[in-house]
């Protein structure tokens, strides 16, 4: 029975339980609950439960080729998030953790439109206390955006659901025809969660704001699912070229000038779901194993950054390239972790980066799209500026500044180990990973002309950045806010609504007085005419006046009338 | 080698260096591109200097109007 039930599921009920344990007895709890989640994953490829309610058939774990990869990588960030949040000695974030994997993972399982909506809302309501969990008046009114952008991504799939539920007579989770309304309903509802372009804003917003246990589990689930659900319902999409080739080139120059390290971090995520989104347009099935390994492989290396970064926030209390430097002799564990995150989102050879990245572009090479495969690579050199460089240079090195702290605690430090190691073994045994990816593939990353090439590409790079600091053309960082999508919802429409409204009320009060004088002027003039000019006798009385009245307004009626005939 | 790493560090040089083992890797081997453009020699090494330049400048230049007070959202 334990094996049909759907994997994630567990974690979401048993999650209850956490807040009754004591704190490390908690942890490994709820490690064993993620093992006996993953224990669903060695039950085959199928339909292995669905339930009726109310006459409709959901479709709870249903298992194939490609929500293998991600329920595989899923699994390990939950087991991961796990150990990096040990220290943390509150229930509060460990239930929202646990809850909001559980919903991922069950979200991956799902066969059919609601129920893959109801975990979809799931996802947004159990991991918003994560944001709040940053305990900032910021981070709470940014919770409050992230959860109304979430819930509206929810009501756009929820209406495409319906849409096809009318049109089809079923909702199952299959591909899907962008020229369809629910097509595009759905279309939009995944563009959101996947962060698309001027969809964005709330990524940034949000995920910095979020405490240092809850950011790198933000990275990995919500955007990775909407990259899964892309795949399964949008290959071969020919606007997803297009649009993710727009979102790997634009958070490049975001991420330059930004100075809050997390905040960077978004925006280098952002770019990387764009080659994901790119490899889903191709839909070849070079490309969907692409996008499928550079998921996989992203997860573990973009954990690895946040998780880095976080040590950094929980150690110092600021994550601010302006204000950080010279912790490399402090925190050294962290800063070479951070280094081998790095060093893999690069894409350097013998790491994860690497091979994932080289089959998309491979692909991009083979269906000849010159101009966005030269965008790639382009967004390649981009990465290795603000993420390979970046971020550790301003964290560990560049200045000194005068900071004095102790390396991370040591459950931060096995996680960061852990998830080091997994980034170099799947850049030294490709084959081995390439074997979970969804369809079967002959590739060779590691041929001459692509380990040089990228060598070449990547080491110009660094020098560049080598120059420009060592000349001091590069500006300094600065504290600062980089607008970004979010400005339109959170400065233009207000700036625009609120005078707007304003005006609308003192308008709607002077035309109320303007009303009300002229109503009382001609009342007073209709009784100064019938009184003083005796058009009415005082004997007539009221009742005639009515009976009067009454005939007028049929008189208009009936002359109005004329005009209708 | 003494005068340069005094000059730029250790680590710089190390990457300068390695800049120029790769240039050499592709004297020695035949290296081609997924797209006929990349075939030039030493192109990966020119896009790669001139891309991190570009995003640079660009970069710099959104400063002006893209960047704001840090507590420009609070006011």
């Amino acid at each position: 029975m334990i094996s049909n039930f759907p994997p994630g599921l567990i974690m979401i009920i048993g999650a209850l339980l956490i807040p009754f344990l004591p704190h490390i007895i908690r942890q490994i709890y709820m490690m064993i609950l993620v093992l006996i989640s993953a224990y669903s994953l060695t039950l085959g490829f199928g339909i292995h439960s669905t339930i009726n309610l109310m006459g409709f058939d959901f479709i709870l774990f249903q298992a194939d080729s490609l929500t293998l990869p991600f329920a595989i990588i899923f699994h390990i960030a939950a087991a991961l998030n796990v150990i990096y949040g040990a220290h943390e000695k509150h229930w509060k974030q460990h239930v929202s953790i646990m809850s909001y994997s559980g919903a991922a993972i069950a979200a991956v399982h799902a066969g059919d439109l609601f129920t893959l909506f109801i975990w979809w809302e799931a996802t947004a309501f159990t991991s918003v206390f994560l944001i709040l969990a940053g305990n900032t008046y910021r981070s709470y009114k940014s919770a409050f955006r992230y959860i109304l952008i979430q819930v509206t991504s929810g009501m756009f799939l929820l209406a495409g659901a319906i849409v096809l539920l009318i049109n089809d007579g079923s909702a199952l989770l299959t591909k899907f025809d962008i020229n369809s309304l629910y097509g595009q309903l759905i279309f939009i509802a995944f563009g959101i969660k996947a962060a698309f372009p001027l969809l964005n804003g709330w990524l940034q917003d949000s995920y910095p704001e979020a405490s240092e246990i809850g950011t790198v589990a933000l990275s990995t689930f919500t955007t990775k699912l909407a990259i899964f659900c892309f795949a399964k319902c949008f290959a071969g999409t020919e606007l997803l070229i297009v649009i993710g080739a727009i979102m790997t080139f634009y958070p490049i120059f975001f991420a330059v000038i930004e100075n809050d390290l997390r905040r960077v971090l978004t925006y280098s995520l952002n770019n990387q779901l764009g080659f994901m989104i790119v490899a889903i347009g191709i839909g070849t099935e070079l490309a969907i194993n692409g996008a499928v390994a550079h998921a996989f492989a992203h997860i573990l290396y973009k954990g690895l950054l946040f998780m880095g970064m976080g040590a950094v926030l929980y150690r110092v209390g600021t994550c601010k390239a302006s204000e950080l430097g010279g912790l490399f002799k402090y925190m050294p564990i962290t800063a070479v972790c951070t280094i081998i995150g790095a060093i893999s989102i690069s894409a350097f050879p013998l790491f994860s980066g690497f091979v994932a990245k080289s089959l998309i572009m491979s692909a991009l090479g083979k269906e000849g799209l010159v101009l966005v495969y030269f965008m790639l690579l382009f967004a390649s050199a981009g990465v290795l500026h603000h993420s390979g460089i970046k971020i550790p240079f301003f964290a560990f090195f560049a200045h000194e500044s005068g900071i004095k702290t102790k390396e991370a605690p040591l459950n931060m430090i096995v996680a960061m180990i852990i998830a080091s190691a997994l980034c170099i073994l799947i850049g030294i045994f490709p084959s081995t990973f390439y074997q979970i990816l969804p369809y079967e593939i002959n590739y060779q990353p590691y041929d001459f002309s692509h380990v040089v090439g990228q060598l070449q590409l990547l080491t110009f790079a660094a020098f560049a950045f080598i120059c420009l600091w060592h000349f001091k053309i590069y500006p300094p960082e600065l504290n600062s806010t980089v607008l970004n999508s979010d400005w339109v919802y959170r400065k233009m429409l207000p700036g625009v609504l609120i005078p707007l409204l304003k005006l609308v009320e003192k308008m709607n009060q002077k035309f109320e007085w303007i009303l009300r004088i002229s109503f009382t002027r001609t009342k007073l003039f209709l009784s100064d005419t019938m009184l003083k000019n005796k058009v009415f006798d005082r004997e007539v009385g009221s009742d005639t006046l009515i009976v009067v009245q009454i005939f007028t307004v049929f008189l208009i009626l009936i002359f109005i009338g004329q005009f209708f005939k | 080698m003494k005068i340069l790493i005094k000059k730029f560090g250790k680590i710089n040089s190390s990457v300068l260096l390695l800049c120029i083992i790769f240039l050499v890797l592709e004297l020695i081997g035949h290296r081609h591109g997924e797209t006929s453009i990349e075939d030039f020699t030493f192109f990966p090494a020119f896009f790669g200097f001139l891309s991190c330049i570009i995003i640079f400048k660009i970069g710099v230049s959104l400063r002006s109007f893209l960047m704001k007070d840090e507590d420009y959202y609070d006011k």
